[in-house]
């Protein structure tokens, strides 16, 4: 609701990388496309005690800034992850 | 209008469109306040089988801002849900409807009402049933009783959610038409034939959300104020819709589903201010922007295109106003900030300097007796712009401001043109749906079958 504004966001640490391509559902919203090469990550992951257990949308908003927003539930979630944002963006290019 | 379709992108969202928003000392309780807001706007009673209603996926809310900011200081949140109850009939009903919990009734719809305030949200009722819309006399034979079981009361407060006939009145046909008052047929630059207003909105129904409070729930220090000159005598109203961010459509449903947080995607305190005052182009971004934060529109209030348009569309009939060129501090005064003490003799609403639309409301002066449809401009200090009433002539107050008929409020060297007392869309009050003197204040909702296009009753 209009400028300026504080957004109700949860920023996530590259640390949580790997529970967040779980969480965001990458590897499924792919579906055939090879995840290369971070494919690894996706089969490496766990889903931790607070992983998202409904659907989640995942929205780039702009393609060259490494921020992806998640959104669940009546929140947003922000994640900065150019990697993320990369094989996201990879995928969605079929290729 | 005032703000039906009034913007490009919620006007293909007919469910959260605001058109209208009323607040009111109660006309028989002048310690209780009504505030209504109306959605769904240019309802064609007979619009089966899928008759309207309030979106499930919205989020309505009143606010009150009572604290000088333009932010909300109280909200009222409704939320809605539909069930159907036979899910093998194409039918809105399979029987007549005799009561709001009929199970005749195939597809009623439920709703509740929490308040928020500092932050803090307080649910005061749920699965309230709504009335059903008024389809016809074998369906919602005793409609009347319908609408009464719909009112609900919440300890002090009333509330109703559900179908009215449309209480505002224009003549969108002519206004939209370049500018066209047909009783100035004659004087526009491409005359045409005198004749009466016609008002497009009549034997059209809204979805309204009407809640009748003490005063003392919206003031800011919680007290019924005993003097109209007190600031704390005014609270600030306006509407919002919010949709949530993220709207997908799920192929395995074949619905829509919502995710994330609300945003706002309409927005309404005084009449006609984003359908006439703010340019085509920025006319969403008034929809999702919060009253406190308009001081980015003031340059359209200040300097509006309809004052300039006036004079070229109307040649001769407007010559003081074209020489005007002074920022619109009456305007300004009347629709973003409240008009101050000492400029009307004995009568005030203002807010404070923050510029924020909101419908202002000195709680403190008392229902007037016998109404004049004109409101303060006519002497009546309890109507538009202080709060907005049912039956409140809101076209012709605004358009008679527009063309400089309050100019002198603030600049009393300006001299109103003639026709700047005289100037309306035209709309006869007989041809209008008359507000009632009971709750929820308007009038009931036009019927289906009763439906003839273009000569229907509202009631």
């Amino acid at each position: 609701m209009g400028r300026p504004r504080v957004k109700a966001v949860e920023l996530v640490t590259d640390t949580s990388r790997r529970k967040l391509l779980a969480a965001a559902g990458a590897g499924a919203a792919a579906g055939a496309v090879a995840l290369a090469p971070g494919a690894a990550y996706a089969a490496e992951a766990r889903r931790s005690g607070n992983s998202a257990q409904e659907s989640v949308v995942a929205h780039i908003k702009d393609h060259r800034s490494g921020t992806i927003s998640l959104m669940i539930g009546e929140r947003e979630v922000v994640v900065q992850d150019r990697d993320l944002v990369t094989r996201i963006l990879n995928a969605a290019g079929g290729k | 209008m005032s703000s039906h379709r009034e913007a490009p992108e919620i006007s293909k969202d007919p469910v959260a469109d605001s058109t209208d928003v009323y607040a009111f000392v109660s006309p028989k309780k002048p310690d209780m306040v009504t505030l209504i807001a109306n959605y769904v706007p240019l309802q064609q009673p007979n619009g089966g089988p899928n008759f309207y209603e309030f979106g499930d996926d919205v989020l309505y809310e009143i606010h009150i801002a009572n604290s000088g900011k333009g932010k909300a200081d109280i909200s009222y949140q409704f939320r809605f849900f539909t069930q159907i109850r036979n899910p093998k009939t194409f039918l809105y009903n399979i029987g007549p409807i005799s009561n709001i919990n009929d199970p005749n009734w195939n597809r009623p719809q439920f709703y509740s009402v929490t308040r928020v305030k500092n932050g803090k949200k307080k649910m005061l009722a749920e699965k309230l049933p709504c009335p059903p819309v008024n389809v016809g006399p074998r369906s919602t034979p005793d409609y009347a009783k319908l609408s009464a079981q719909a009112v609900h009361r919440l300890g002090k407060r009333k509330v109703f959610a559900g179908q009215r006939a449309d209480a505002f009145h224009v003549d969108l046909g002519s206004v939209f038409d370049l500018g066209g008052l047909r009783p100035f047929n004659e004087a526009h630059l491409i005359p045409l034939a005198k004749m009466d207003g016609i008002n497009s909105v009549q034997s059209y129904n809204v979805h309204s959300i009407a809640i009748e409070v003490p005063i003392k729930e919206v003031t800011r220090n919680g007290k019924l104020p005993s003097s109209a000159s007190a600031a704390s005598a005014v609270i600030g109203v306006w509407t919002t819709a919010k949709r949530q961010k993220s709207r997908m459509f799920n192929d395995a449903t074949a619905k829509y589903e919502s995710k994330g947080p609300w945003e706002q995607v309409s927005r309404l305190g005084n009449p006609l201010v984003n359908e006439v005052l703010i340019p085509m182009a920025d006319k969403d971004k008034w929809n999702h922007t919060a009253p406190r934060f308009d001081k980015r529109f003031a340059r359209y209030v200040n300097k509006p295109e309809l004052a300039v348009l006036l004079p070229v569309l109307y040649p001769k009939v407007f010559p003081n106003l074209a020489k005007y060129g002074k920022n619109r501090a009456d305007l300004n005064a009347i629709l973003m900030t409240g008009i101050p003490s000492g400029v009307v003799p004995g009568f005030q609403n203002y807010t404070g300097p923050v510029e924020s639309d909101m419908v202002r409301l000195n709680v403190a002066i008392k229902p007037t007796a016998k109404p004049n449809d004109l409101g303060l401009v006519a002497g009546d200090a309890a109507g538009f712009p202080n709060g907005r009433r049912v039956n409140d002539d809101v076209v012709t107050i605004e358009l008679r401001a527009i063309a400089g008929l309050t100019i002198p409020l603030v600049d009393p060297s300006f001299k109103p043109d003639a026709a700047a007392s005289a100037v309306t869309d035209g709309t006869k009050a007989k041809r209008n749906a008359r507000g009632t003197n009971k709750f929820p204040y308007l009038n009931l909702p036009g019927g289906g079958y009763q439906t003839k296009p273009g000569t229907t009753k509202a009631s």
